[in-house]
């Protein structure tokens, strides 16, 4: 474990850039996230051990880790789109068996925007188009349907507008990428492209199941679901750090420029707002560790909910962690 | 009370004689006198000068409390009951003006008070002045003054003195009436005088109690105090009590008679006076002796004091007043308390060694008890010794045992002079002298026809010695006479007279003159005779009180009420001087409710503290009185108010003289028995005239309002909240599509299984939720009901509910147990959070209103916040798990829905028509490809095994569940008559055959009759009026029908159909009887027919027992039946 921080450099600092950090990202750094985004995964798996012993099985399930993130419904809703997308892949390849080589890492994100899974480069494979295979919904065991013994095929027509609310995060999150990419050639295009595809678990399969401490943490031997999973929500996490880093740091160069003068002209983090005389993107600075640590204190920052009878005495209490 | 005549009496009376001291008064009178500008001519001007200067003496110390007075008059602001005193000492400053008339030459000056007032104040000034002049050179001018004044005062004032000199205590009958007459008022007006400055002081307290807030910390002091007190008086008297008998015996027997004095009758004798007076003025007339007449009168006279005694002269006098003088000191609380038990030895170990004399106020006592006192001075030596012996033994002059001694010392000093210088004697020596007295004087005393019998008392030897007494006592009279206002002003005078005639004798005693007559006056033994002795011996036994304190003690007797030795504030100490017997009673009172060693326990058989009544009005009339107070202070506007006030206040007070009013002098604040208002009335405790108690409570009773306990829609009204409603919605939406479930699954169930059994399914029959209201619950309270059980099953009854409107069908016990616990916890917080914020204290706003610190929606939102919770979560709660979960629900049942139709008849859609025929519009693929099968999803025809689903292009080959309809319509159409299954019928089914009876066997067709005849007869089942029916195949319970034949795949009949096995057995016995009959028949058969007819009419009675057989014998015996019965 000794070149522990120096595993997923490469898709850190590519995680990164999609997410706005444009700036070459100091080693510093993206040690720091990988051990924030270690941690939390560590934690997930812990919990979802526990979730899945207080069943009875040793096994863990997606609806485990699921449950841990429950109340980000948005995310909810994003890992299941992601989920069901992943299906229709499978399926797709099994259909036919010409699609590999591309159908898993198509790359393809074109194919449509709206259903593309964004947050992850890895969009259906072509075939899916022309195979009658429909996206099957991913059921959790706490939707309605799952309150009656009976399982009921799903409609075409009754499309879930509670979905499609939660799509606006994600929606959101493709604009950006959207207005980012339009300034950009095809050199760029391709790189930031590349870049999407950046992710903790895939085709990194072995090095993210001794990085993740499976058989530490969790003794099971996950299923290929779980560590999709986990991949998409380190990508997740990996963005959310970055996001709010890069805002810290806007903060503080709002207020040097406020106190300091006008010689760091460097407010617009964004490339989607340039300005006429912004300097160019490598003269930025990127965001550090001290960003990075910021960002992440705002963000285990218990939320309200959290603090359900916070007030009943419980002596030595810990905080636990917060997943993000 | 007793407190009282000693202060007043020690203003007249002052100082204890020191042996330089003695002057003191007489300077002072001397100063006076001159200041007067009285010229002191004769025995006239003497007394009434006299009375004038005792007058000026009192008023020092009116002034003194006066002053006091004022302070606290005029901080409350309130005239407060003081008329009375004022009014008082109007008159006395009226009599001084009269009085002081003749000599003044302002005869005209008895009019208006406040010039008066004033000039008394002027003279108070002065006096108290010229008595610390006169103090300080008291020393070097004693001699010249007192010869001057004795040699003034021996030309009238002996005379003027002598006879009313015993005076304060003994009451005088004296040989002048009217003297002796006032002079008993004189003592009685300065005791009442003294009372009410008593009874003032404790007002005063009173009302500074209303307005100083006082704690119990004290109370426990007092009340042990009070239980030492307590104590000692019962271990005195359990003491005494035995000896007190055996003297009162004895004295009782040696009833010894002399004059008919009112000296052994003691104080009370005030009461007989007149009589007395009466009985000496017309002697001559009255034919008993002196002795019959006294012990007459003795035995008449109420309220004789328990020292009095026939035969002891003087002592009734002497203890009564040396009780007092002890119960005085005893009730100085504060000082007082070491004194009061003897000191025992393992207190103090070596202080018998120290003290060789010990003595304590409860020794005392018991002597007192006991009579082992002959004189007054035996008294005061014994008290003195106490202090001294106190003094003597704690050397250490920061000891706090020598402030109290030196302070009942300064006490002692005081109350000893209301002791009258008496010595006791036995009454056959007082006699004896008497009558030799009476011998010598018998010529000379013309007087004595006046007063006979009071001559003859105690004091008659004084007069026998005087010299001149006539014109000195008749001066008093005189100048009563001329003041011209008979009672009231006659007070200054004569107690002046007595007072002065005291000092008189100091001055005597100072000039050393002590002639026969003092002598003589102060009887027998010579030691005894004159306070001015008694005080240098008394005083110079105890040659450490003199060096002490001598001094100082003379002016504490003036100044002690602003000479406080303690440290505290002098109100404070008022206030636990007038209280501390009521506060030590309160205080015992509580104490007793609480037993354990610190009284952490309530002691349940003590009966509780009860307000009485007297209290009660005592506390209406302190709040009237501090509001009328007020209301004066405001304006006289109210004087309606107050007028109704006042009526209403006497209307109040009715009832007051009948019952003891225990005036108690605590405030009400100490009380909270009596201070509180009164209970609602339906709390109270009444009872009935036959003293059983009143049920209250029966009268408010009522019934707990219903629907308390349900959540208000579910009732069944409208109202209610719309959550509720909603939720509720939702789960009979659940209800309902669960119905639906369980269909699809019994649906799908029947497509496993082959056979399938009527109870293999259980009907989903959900019952409507109803909430259950309490029963019929009485109360009597108001607020809601408390009874945690009841509520707590509320609580789970709702957390249910949410339960199962977040999906759960059901739930584990211990489940909905935490989670009611976690939420009845939760709300616990939330309600204690609400309460903090509700509670804040008000803060005023600029308008008059006070206003809570908080608004409501702040303590709502605020509790929330702490409970973690704002109105977005409340807000996303109700929107996502409410009202989407409703719309999604509602989605899901109509999935539901259409899943079981498709189910029941997969082809037949919404175009399908009402009885299916639309499914063949479309060509009716289904049916001629077999693409219906598609649902079942398993290859039932082999076709896909045959490769003609790829050939054709089918992709589903299962079997259509409706074609498997046999076995739904037998098992499920017939118990679940659901819409979907009966929508296909549009013709109305065709009326049942009827079924063949005996009744309609005639119209069959005629070939059938007799096979149906037969069949009635074997298997026909009696109807209701005895007709016969047959049961057709169908009707039969399903076990007992015929299984329906089967042709086997080889296209072979192999074996008659089977029957069922009783059925066979049946057959087989009929079987054999009808082999027996049928050879009978045969044996039979040429013989005729009327046999067999004959044989065979029984079958249709046996009917039952005959089986419909198929075998030959069977159709043959029927054949054979309907023959014979037609043939008959």
């Amino acid at each position: 474990m000794a070149d522990t921080r120096a595993k997923y450099r490469t898709e850190i600092q590519q995680m990164m850039f999609v997410s706005g950090e444009t700036g070459d990202v100091s080693s510093e750094t993206t040690t720091m996230i990988e051990n924030i985004v270690q941690q939390q995964v560590w934690e997930m798996l812990r919990r979802a051990t526990d979730l899945a012993a207080r069943r009875g099985v040793r096994t863990i399930s997606t609806d485990d880790l699921i449950f841990l993130i429950r109340h980000d419904k948005a995310k909810v809703s994003r890992l299941l789109t992601f989920l069901s997308w992943k299906d229709v892949r499978k399926s797709a390849k099994d259909s036919d068996e010409k699609g590999g080589g591309g159908g898993d890492a198509g790359g393809v994100d074109d194919f449509d925007l709206a259903a593309n899974d964004p947050t992850l480069g890895t969009g259906p494979s072509v075939g899916t188009r022309n195979s009658k295979n429909k996206k099957a919904k991913v059921g959790l065991p706490w939707d309605v349907s799952s309150f009656y013994s009976e399982q009921v095929p799903e409609r075409e027509d009754e499309e879930d507008e509670e979905a499609e609310e939660m799509n606006a995060a994600t929606l959101q999150r493709l604009k950006q990428a959207d207005e980012r990419t339009k300034g950009m050639n095809a050199e760029e295009y391709l790189h930031f492209s590349e870049c999407r595809q950046a992710s903790f678990t895939f085709r990194k399969g072995k090095r993210f199941r001794e990085w993740a401490g499976f058989g530490a943490v969790t003794d099971s031997k996950p299923n290929d679901d779980i560590v999709d999973i986990l991949g998409f929500l380190t990508y997740e996490i990996v963005t959310l750090l970055t996001e709010e880093a890069l805002e810290v740091k806007a903060a503080e160069d709002a207020l040097k420029r406020e106190s300091g003068g006008d010689e760091e002209k460097r407010g617009r983090k964004r490339r989607r707002e340039p300005g006429l005389f912004d300097p160019p993107e490598e003269a930025r600075t990127p965001v550090g560790p001290k960003h990075i640590q910021e960002a992440y204190r705002r963000l285990q920052k218990p939320d309200l909910k959290s603090r359900y009878m916070h007030h009943i005495p419980k002596g030595n209490w810990r905080r636990p962690l917060k997943l993000i | 009370m007793t407190s009282t005549p000693q202060r007043g009496l020690s203003n007249g009376y002052p100082s204890r004689p020191l042996p330089n001291g003695l002057h003191t008064p007489l300077s002072r009178r001397q100063a006076s006198l001159t200041r007067n500008g009285a010229v002191i001519g004769g025995g006239l001007g003497a007394a009434s000068a006299a009375g004038e200067d005792e007058e000026r003496e009192e008023d020092a110390t009116h002034a003194l409390l006066g002053q006091r007075w004022a302070d606290a008059e005029e901080r409350i602001a309130t005239l407060f009951d003081r008329d009375g005193r004022i009014l008082k000492r109007r008159k006395k400053a009226a009599s001084l003006t009269a009085i002081n008339g003749p000599a003044v030459a302002a005869e005209s000056a008895k009019t208006s008070a406040p010039p008066k007032k004033a000039a008394r104040q002027v003279d108070d000034d002065y006096g108290d002045s010229d008595d610390e002049d006169e103090d300080s050179i008291a020393e070097k001018d004693t001699p010249l003054k007192a010869k001057g004044k004795a040699a003034l005062a021996n030309g009238l004032l002996p005379h003027a003195v002598q006879s009313p000199a015993p005076a304060v205590q003994l009451t005088a009958v004296r040989s002048n009436t009217t003297l002796s007459s006032g002079h008993a008022k004189s003592s009685e007006e300065v005791r009442k005088q003294l009372e009410e400055d008593k009874k003032a002081a404790a007002d005063a307290a009173k009302r500074s109690f209303q307005t100083m807030f006082y704690t119990w910390e004290n109370d426990r002091d007092a009340m042990l105090e009070q239980q030492k007190l307590d104590e000692l008086d019962r271990e005195v008297e359990n003491e005494t009590s035995a000896g007190n008998d055996g003297t009162g015996a004895g004295a009782s027997s040696v009833a010894n008679h002399g004059t008919l004095g009112s000296a052994d009758l003691g104080a009370s004798s005030l009461t007989l006076k007149h009589l007395i007076a009466r009985i000496d003025a017309k002697r001559h007339l009255v034919q008993a002796s002196d002795n019959q007449l006294r012990t007459l009168i003795s035995e008449v006279r109420k309220g004789r004091s328990k020292w009095a005694s026939e035969d002891r002269v003087g002592q009734e006098e002497l203890y009564e007043a040396a009780e007092k003088v002890l119960m005085e000191l005893k009730a100085q609380t504060e000082y007082a308390q070491p004194f009061l038990n003897r000191v025992i030895k393992r207190d103090a170990p070596d202080y018998f060694q120290i003290i060789k004399h010990p003595m304590d106020i409860g020794t005392m006592l018991k002597k007192l008890k006991t009579m082992a006192y002959k004189s007054k001075r035996e008294f005061v030596d014994d008290l003195n010794l106490i202090w001294s012996n106190c003094l003597k033994y704690n050397s250490n002059p920061d000891h706090p045992f020598r402030k109290k001694a030196l302070y009942m010392r300064k006490e002692t000093d005081k109350l000893t002079q209301l002791i009258p210088e008496i010595t006791v004697r036995d009454r056959a020596e007082v006699e004896a002298e008497e009558r030799k007295m009476n011998m010598a004087d018998a010529d000379e005393s013309d007087e004595e026809d006046d007063a006979p019998l009071a001559s003859r008392g105690r004091k008659a030897p004084k007069k026998g010695v005087k010299g001149a007494p006539s014109s000195a006592r008749k001066a008093p009279s005189v100048a009563v006479d001329e003041t011209d206002s008979p009672a009231p002003p006659d007070v200054k005078p004569l107690m002046h007279a007595s007072t002065s005639h005291l000092r008189n004798e100091f001055l005597r005693a100072d000039s050393e003159t002590q002639d026969a007559s003092s002598a003589g006056f102060s009887t027998p033994p010579p030691g005894t005779a004159t306070p001015l002795v008694n005080g240098v011996h008394g005083v110079g036994s105890q040659p450490d009180v003199m060096e002490v304190d001598g001094f100082g003690g003379q002016q504490s007797v003036l100044n002690a009420p602003q000479d406080d030795p303690d440290e505290d504030d002098t109100e404070f100490k008022t206030w636990k001087q007038v209280t501390k017997k009521d506060r030590a009673i309160a205080a015992t009172e509580r104490n007793r409710l609480f037993q354990g060693e610190r009284g952490e326990r309530l002691n349940i058989d003590e009966p509780a503290l009860l307000r009485s009544k007297a209290a009660m009005r005592r506390w209406m009339r302190q709040q009237k009185m501090l509001q009328s107070q007020k209301g004066d202070a405001e304006s006289d506007a109210h004087d309606d108010a107050d007028a109704a006030d006042s009526s209403a206040l006497t209307g109040e007070t009715l009832a007051e003289g009948i019952e003891k009013d225990e005036d108690s002098t605590l405030p009400d604040y100490y009380n909270p028995l009596s201070a509180i208002p009164n209970l609602q009335e339906r709390w109270m405790w009444t009872t009935d005239s036959a003293g059983h108690a009143i049920q209250q409570s029966e009268k408010w009773l009522r019934m707990h309002p219903r629907e308390r306990f349900v959540s208000s829609s579910s009732s069944g009204g409208t109202g209610g909240s719309i959550l509720t409603r909603k939720m509720e919605a939702n789960m009979r939406q659940m209800q309902e599509t669960r119905k639906v479930c369980s269909k699809i699954s019994l649906v799908k169930q029947m497509q496993l299984q082959g056979q399938t059994y009527q109870n293999q399914f259980q009907r989903y029959e959900p019952q409507p939720f109803v909430e259950q209201d309490i029963g019929t619950v009485v109360v009597s309270e108001e607020g809601p009901l408390i009874a945690p059980w009841l509520n707590r099953a509320a609580l789970q009854r709702s957390v249910g509910k949410i339960f199962y409107h977040a999906g759960f069908e059901d739930f584990q016990p211990s489940a909905l147990d935490a989670a009611v616990d976690l939420a009845g916890e939760y709300f616990g917080k939330l309600v204690e959070g609400f309460k903090v914020y509700r509670e804040q204290p008000k803060r005023m706003v600029e308008g008059e209103k006070a206003v809570g610190k908080f608004s409501f929606e702040e303590q709502v939102l605020h509790t929330l916040q702490e409970g973690g919770l704002d109105l977005e979560n409340l807000e996303g709660y109700v929107k996502d798990e409410v009202d989407r979960l409703g719309t999604k629900l509602g989605v899901v049942h109509e999935r539901m829905k259409g899943h079981l139709a498709d189910l029941l008849r997969p082809a037949l859609g919404d175009h399908a028509g009402a009885d299916g025929v639309g499914a063949f519009q479309d060509g009716s693929e289904q049916f001629v490809g077999g693409d219906f099968a598609e649902d079942l999803d398993e290859d039932f025809f082999g076709f896909r095994e045959l490769g003609l689903a790829a050939e054709f292009g089918l992709e589903n080959l299962s079997v259509p569940l409706h074609l498997l309809q046999n076995r739904m319509q037998s098992a499920f159409q017939a118990q679940h008559q659901g819409p979907t299954t009966s929508t296909g019928l549009i013709f109305p089914p065709p009326e049942p055959y009827e079924a063949i009876s005996s009744e309609n066997l005639g119209e069959m067709v005629g070939i059938a009759q007799d096979f149906f005849r037969a069949r009635l007869r074997t298997a026909g089942v009696k109807g209701d009026e005895g007709v016969v029916r047959l049961v057709e195949d169908e009707e039969l319970p399903l076990k007992q029908r015929f299984p329906k034949p089967r042709l086997p795949p080889t296209g072979k009949i192999s074996s008659p159909r089977k029957r069922p096995i009783r059925e066979q057995q049946q057959a087989a016995k009929k079987k054999r009887k009808l082999d027996v009959e049928g050879r009978a028949e045969v044996r039979l058969g040429g013989l005729g027919k009327p046999v067999g007819a004959l044989k065979l009419k029984m079958p249709p009675e046996n009917g039952v027992v005959e089986e419909p057989g198929k075998g030959e014998t069977g159709t043959a015996a029927a054949m054979i039946s309907p023959e014979s019965i037609a043939g008959n």
